[in-house]
């Protein structure tokens, strides 16, 4: 038995988490909602006593003590139960109760992680909110120097070339010899939803967010592309339509990919490009880590995995040994399983060796395109020491890769897809712009579709980031029918379609002042400024105060 | 103001009538000069003027300063950009020819008729007045139109067909197409991308429009009244231009002309796109099959669900979980009673049953719980973890003197041999009467009860007391008395003629020390056995050397017996606690450490520093030992304890040891040990094997001690607050908390039979909200993961 008090290293008081709660016993009606929704059980009932004494004016009796006892909503102050700040109780609470506010000053919590010799694991993203897109401006703003153009009026050719396209000689060349082979090329929208695997997202989720591609190629006429991650893809859509609107990945795990192969001679359509994920920016040289207790009968189903086995996938792909064998081996393989129709593009996360990788893809004349994933990137579930202290920026990378090609005369042949915290700030398309104009034929985005499409409230200052543990409040990242039929993938759809529609007007209202032409502004540099010399030196683009 | 003006080539015609020619000596005449000549002629009073124009900029615009007369412009020749741009409504002007860009930019007021084409941006801007278009016209006619409301519409009236970008932005005046002999692309008579960004304004047109801007403009019916406005319009329109035998063509057919109106603000939201439920249904499960994406392998229903549920969708589960787990009184008791049930029966006004069911535990309630034992129960008291006093289970013991016998099971006719009739041996055969067995106590003294009964002081436990339970064991077991030394050949005996046997021989030889003079000292078993027998005698300074429990025993009974002071001396801190240390301080006892002794003399215990603490009397008090003479070397010793495992069992097959041969411990913990015995070999006997999982302790910190009033517990003497101020940790107090603090109000009380009840949780109305668990004074509430659904 302990003696009351007792100080422990990890026993925290309620000012040393990251989040207190802020419960009002006033407006407290006592309905149970909050605590019944709290996805971390950080709040629970808590019985109190009140003393009081009483006293009689005059002490002609003698004073007394009068106890009373009250209910209230109490927070739990135990590491494993910590506020994680996601605001589902003050969601739910029809009095406005209560609410977590974030503590003021460095939480302690962070010391105690590591209970077990375990590191902290958590979803989410890197944590700082500083955004280096976000400072880069337009300054170039055509007012008479050259044709005005009106965001509102003119028509503009928001389409990106996703594929190889040799030069016109070599095509020519190509297709004029009987066995000679043209490499497929897809005109896309430049913004893509990146790679979020089945599994990571949710059932609703990922059904949602293939919904609202569907509606805006089919409805709206854009062509927008979603990659599947790496998490196998659901035999109904493989044997769709809609497989034309997808692009497959396939990363080191391989999850679902026997499934792929089988619904191959089903397939109505070929899939838009074969994605081959070699790292991820979130988290690079670590694999995806889904946990037992997301792996239920339906990811089973799609991975091709039997259930309650964690999935880690290893870091790398396991039968590759060099870096041309590597991008070669795998780029060949993955041509010869569409007939050579579909173009097929290595992902990386951002690195300083990016350049060696894309002097590699530039003498692999099968390689469609180059796609860099910087450390803004977003993961479902990572260790938070990969999270928040590896990974390379996307800017410098792609600059670096697109004046690269430029040197070599291949910067219209290789299209570079840029990702990593596009949008991290909410400013979703000058960012994408912005690494357009760094050089980026496309753009993937992820964390920004799920706050968008799905409510998620994560931030880059370490609010909710529990993807990785299957208890997203909003059902995003959960394959609990509990939580995730929170979600209505309808919804999802919808805010996905406003999301690009939205997206599509902010990108002419970027472009059309920028004068010119209506065409994607790729490489564009000259219109780009910042206000900071040496990122304005580093990037090759003009400082401006 | 123009030294030149009288240069100006005026030609004044009839009814101050002007030609202003565009093209003099010089060559072509500036646009600012051409402006500045036609303003000169209007100042003058010309009402009339016609100019041959050679492109100049915005001709017939401007004229504001009339003075109210209305002036005529007449174009001829080539009219540049902008004819009649600010126009002003006491303006008319007229081009004999075909215009270039913007006639009637900005127009505010001014009648303008253009018999021909005119090229782009027709009307752009126009506030008032109207434009009379005698052909085709270029992109972006009727663009950013106004409607003042202090002034008509705007009106625009074209014969032919538009360009494109038609009526961009338009926000007010009325636009007039009438498709005669348009250029325009079969079915674009308004051209390409009409009306994006219209927000006022009407347009009528006569010919096949295959788009317009559906975001921002909708096709309308044409009413009578703007028919009839139509038709008049286009009678002064068709005059204007010279082509009144049109005016049959144009108006024979009213449904030739259709009619676009601006979308109002709040018809613009709802744009006909289709909606995101039915591209669902018609598209998405149409290709995919039913149940969409994973229809085909996944049964569970998708379908939106709240944050708050009940039933199978709650995500926790209150479960009531009443006594599963031990309480830490009973935890802690070596004897293993559940202090917490007794407390509960009194709760209940069961006295008798809750007295009673001690029995069940120690033959020696009242004596031990009621006086000899230190209460381990008390000491893990969840109250006490909590800074409150414990409840007083020694209330509860004492008053289990008058517990009734229980009821044995039917006797099994097995013999177990017990050698030792103190209380670990008591309680053994206690527990194996109860089982139905037959226990027979070997010992060699004249009765039953070992130390209790010859060396624990009277003061410590009243004789009645322990008299009295004695008895009731006594009654129940066999005895055989030990006459003669007992012996390793009686031990193999004694073994060879029952089932089991257990050693009970406790610790009998006292320790002695090896310092000189210690023949002048007594060993305190000694000295208490006589002692309780009033065969001591004392007097003067007694020195106890060994300064534990039974050391504060010795001196308590030596002040009884006449000493005039006691001394306790030891080598560490004393290791004496609760009543026997209290007991002997009250008397004046002191307590001397740490200290050695070298040597006793007859003046006193002389310290390895030389002082002498004086003494009539020493005393030594360092504990006892068994004698284990008998033991046939089958039976494995330790330092010369019996070793036993965790089940009492010895190196020799069905003979067990217990009690302070195996380890000195608390009375308590003998009997316990005896509880364990009994359960093994009756276990043995039935050819089981008896398990000793124990239940999970309660988590203490489930327990809520806020529901209780620290201050009463200060003075709780009677079984009744003893019972009130017990937490009843994990035991339902039947308090009705959880069914209260329920907000769905899913929590229900049900009797069963036998008196017994529960709680539960109605499923249909529970939300998993945990307030029951959070709320109950017991922790008998347990909140679980709810099944997993798929």
């Amino acid at each position: 038995m302990e003696p009351m008090g007792t100080l422990r290293p990890n026993l925290l008081s309620p000012r040393d988490l990251p989040w207190r709660i802020v419960w009002d016993r006033d407006r407290c009606t006592l309905c149970g909602r909050c605590t019944a929704a709290c996805p971390t059980r950080s709040i629970e009932l808590g019985v109190h006593r009140k003393r009081s004494l009483e006293v009689k004016a005059g002490l002609a009796v003698k004073p007394s003590n009068v106890y009373a006892v009250y209910h209230g909503i109490d927070q739990v102050a135990h590491a494993s139960r910590v506020c994680v700040g996601c605001g589902l109780c003050s969601q739910v609470c029809p009095n406005a109760a209560i609410f977590p506010v974030r503590s003021e000053e460095i939480d302690k919590v962070r010391f105690h992680v590591s209970e077990g010799g375990e590191p902290r694991r958590r979803g989410g993203r890197r944590n700082d909110p500083n955004s280096l897109l976000d400072r880069i401006k337009f300054i170039r703003i055509s007012m008479l120097t050259d044709p005005a153009l009106d965001a509102g009026r003119h028509e503009f050719e928001l389409r990106t070339l996703l594929g190889r396209i040799p030069p016109p000689e070599d095509m020519l060349e190509e297709a004029s010899r009987p066995d000679g082979w043209v490499p497929p090329v897809r005109e896309v929208y430049p913004l893509m939803v990146g790679g979020m695997s089945f599994g990571a997202l949710s059932p609703t989720m990922w059904e949602g967010l293939q919904m609202g591609v569907a509606y805006l190629n089919e409805e709206l006429g854009m062509p927008v592309r979603i990659c599947t991650g790496e998490g196998g893809c659901p035999p109904r859509l493989l044997r769709s339509r809609f497989l034309k609107y997808v692009i497959l990945q396939i990363a080191s795990g391989y999850f679902g990919w026997d499934e792929i192969l089988h619904a191959l001679p089903d397939m109505k359509e070929d899939p838009c490009a074969i994605e081959i994920k070699y790292g991820q920016g979130a988290k690079p040289g670590d694999g995806g880590l889904l946990m037992w207790y997301k792996v239920n009968s339906l990811i089973g189903a799609i991975r091709g995995v039997p259930v309650g086995v964690s999935l880690p996938s290893p870091p790398t792909h396991q039968t590759k040994y060099s870096i041309e064998e590597s991008v070669a081996k795998m780029i060949q393989s993955m041509y010869m399983a569409w007939g050579f129709r579909v173009p097929v593009y290595p992902k990386i996360s951002g690195t300083t060796t990016a350049l060696a990788v894309l002097n590699n893809i530039a003498r692999n004349p099968y390689a469609a395109a180059l796609a860099i994933d910087g450390e803004d990137g977003g993961t479902g579930a990572a260790y938070n020491v990969s999270m928040n202290h590896m990974g390379h920026p996307i800017a410098s990378n792609v600059r670096d890769a697109y004046l690269n090609l430029v040197r070599i005369g291949k910067q219209n042949e290789i299209p570079i897809v840029a990702a990593g915290g596009v949008g991290k700030n909410g400013n979703l398309a000058a960012n994408a712009a912005a690494l357009i104009m760094l050089g980026a034929s496309a753009v993937q985005v992820g964390k920004y579709i799920m706050q968008a499409c799905g409510g998620c409230v994560g931030s880059e200052t370490d609010r909710c980031n529990i993807c990785n543990i299957g208890l997203c409040p909003k059902g995003i990242t959960s394959q609990d029918p509990r939580i995730y039929r929170r979600l209505d993938p309808e919804d999802v759809a919808q805010r996905l379609v406003d999301v690009f529609v939205s997206f599509d007007v902010e990108l002419k209202k970027i472009m059309a002042p920028l004068g010119r032409s209506t065409s994607l502004p790729i490489g564009m540099s000259d219109a780009l400024g910042i206000d900071d010399e040496g990122a304005a030196k580093r990037l090759g683009i003009q400082y401006v105060v | 103001m123009w030294s030149d003006r009288d240069a100006f080539p005026v030609t004044p015609g009839g009814d101050c009538t002007v030609f202003i020619q565009g093209r003099d000596a010089n060559g072509r005449v500036d646009s600012r000069i051409l402006e500045e000549r036609i303003q000169e002629a209007v100042r003058q009073g010309c009402t009339k003027i016609e100019v041959q124009a050679y492109g100049q900029h915005g001709i017939g615009g401007r004229l504001w300063f009339t003075g109210g007369s209305h002036v005529k412009v007449d174009v001829f020749g080539h009219p540049g950009q902008r004819v009649g741009a600010m126009g002003s409504p006491f303006t008319t002007v007229e081009v004999h020819a075909p215009a270039s860009d913007d006639v009637g930019w900005l127009n505010a007021g001014a009648t303008i008729i253009v018999h021909g084409d005119a090229t782009n941006g027709v009307a752009n801007a126009m506030a008032q007045g109207r434009i009379y278009i005698a052909g085709d016209i270029g992109a972006r006619g009727m663009t950013m139109t106004k409607h003042n409301p202090r002034f008509d519409p705007p009106e625009l009236w074209v014969l032919g067909g538009t360009g494109d970008s038609f009526a961009e932005f338009m926000a007010g005046g009325i636009a007039v197409v009438c498709g005669i002999d348009s250029r325009s692309k079969e079915g674009y008579i308004l051209g390409h991308r009409p009306c994006v960004g219209m927000v006022g304004g009407k347009i009528f047109f006569r010919g096949h429009q295959k788009e317009i801007s559906d975001a921002d403009a909708v096709f309308v019916r044409i009413t009578d009244e703007e028919w009839d406005w139509l038709r008049s319009g286009l009678s002064r329109f068709l005059k204007a231009i010279g082509k009144e035998y049109l005016e049959e063509e144009l108006t024979h057919d009213r449904s030739a002309w259709e009619l676009v109106v601006a979308r109002r603000p709040s018809e613009k939201r709802t744009r006909d796109r289709i909606p995101m439920g039915r591209f669902r249904k018609e598209v998405w499960d149409r290709e995919l099959g039913p149940g969409g994406l994973i229809g085909d392998i996944s049964k569970v229903d998708s379908s939106r669900i709240g944050v708050i549920e009940t039933g199978e969708l709650r995500r926790f589960v209150p479960h009531w979980e009443n006594e599963s787990a031990m309480s830490p009184c009973q935890a802690a008791c070596p004897t293993g009673i559940p202090v917490q049930k007794r407390w509960s029966l009194v709760r209940m006004g069961e006295i008798e049953k809750a007295v009673d069911l001690a029995l069940a535990y120690t033959p020696f309630p009242a004596t031990v719980c009621g006086y000899l034992c230190p209460n381990l129960c008390m000491e893990a008291c969840t109250r006490r973890a909590k800074g409150m006093t414990p409840v007083d289970t020694s209330v509860l013991g004492r008053a289990s003197i008058e517990a009734k016998d229980p009821s044995p099971s039917p006797p099994s006719g097995r013999k177990v041999a017990i050698i030792g009739g103190g209380p670990a041996g008591l309680s053994v055969a206690w527990q194996l009467w109860m089982k139905g067995h037959d226990p027979v106590v070997f010992d060699r003294d004249a009765r039953l009860g070992g130390k209790i009964r010859d060396v624990i002081p009277f003061s410590r436990i009243p004789k009645e007391v322990f008299d009295r339970e004695l008895r009731r064991v006594e009654e129940k077991i066999t005895r055989v008395r030990l006459e003669d030394p007992f012996s390793e050949q009686l031990f193999e005996d004694i073994v060879n003629r029952h089932d089991f046997t257990v050693i009970a021989v406790g610790a009998n030889d006292p320790r002695t020390l090896s310092v000189k003079g210690a023949r002048r000292t007594i060993a305190a078993l000694d000295f208490l056995r006589a002692a309780k027998r009033n065969k001591m005698k004392v007097k003067g300074n007694v020195v106890v050397i060994g300064a534990g429990n039974v050391g504060c025993d010795v001196a308590t009974e030596a002040y009884r017996l006449g000493a005039s002071s006691v001394t306790l001396v030891d080598i560490q801190k004393p290791a004496s606690f609760g009543k026997e240390r209290e007991a002997a301080e009250a008397l004046g006892a002191k307590f001397v450490w740490p200290v050695r002794t070298e040597r006793i003399t007859d003046d006193g215990v002389v310290l390895s520093d030389g002082s002498t603490i004086p003494a009539d009397m020493v005393v030594v008090s360092i504990g006892d030992t068994p004698n284990l003479e008998f033991l046939p070397d089958t039976i494995d010793t330790e330092s010369g304890m019996i070793r036993v495992d965790e089940r009492y069992r010895t190196s020799r097959d069905r003979v067990y040891a217990i009690g302070d041969c195996v380890r000195q411990g608390l009375i308590t913990d003998a009997i316990g040990a005896g509880r364990i015995v009994a359960s093994d070999i009756d276990a043995r006997l039935k050819g089981e094997d008896a398990t000793f999982d124990r239940m999970p302790s309660v988590d203490v910190a489930r327990i809520r001690l806020e529901y209780y009033e620290p201050q009463a517990l200060t003075e709780h003497d009677d079984l009744a607050s003893c019972a009130q101020t017990c937490a009843s940790c994990g035991l339902c107090r039947d308090c009705g908390m959880c069914e209260a603090v329920c907000p769905t109000q899913a929590i229900s009380r049900r009797e069963l039979q036998g008196g017994l009840f529960e709680y539960a949780a109605d499923p249909g109305k529970c939300i998993g909200c945990g307030f029951c668990a959070g709320a109950c004074p017991c922790g008998i509430w347990e909140m679980r993961e709810n099944d997993p659904l798929v």
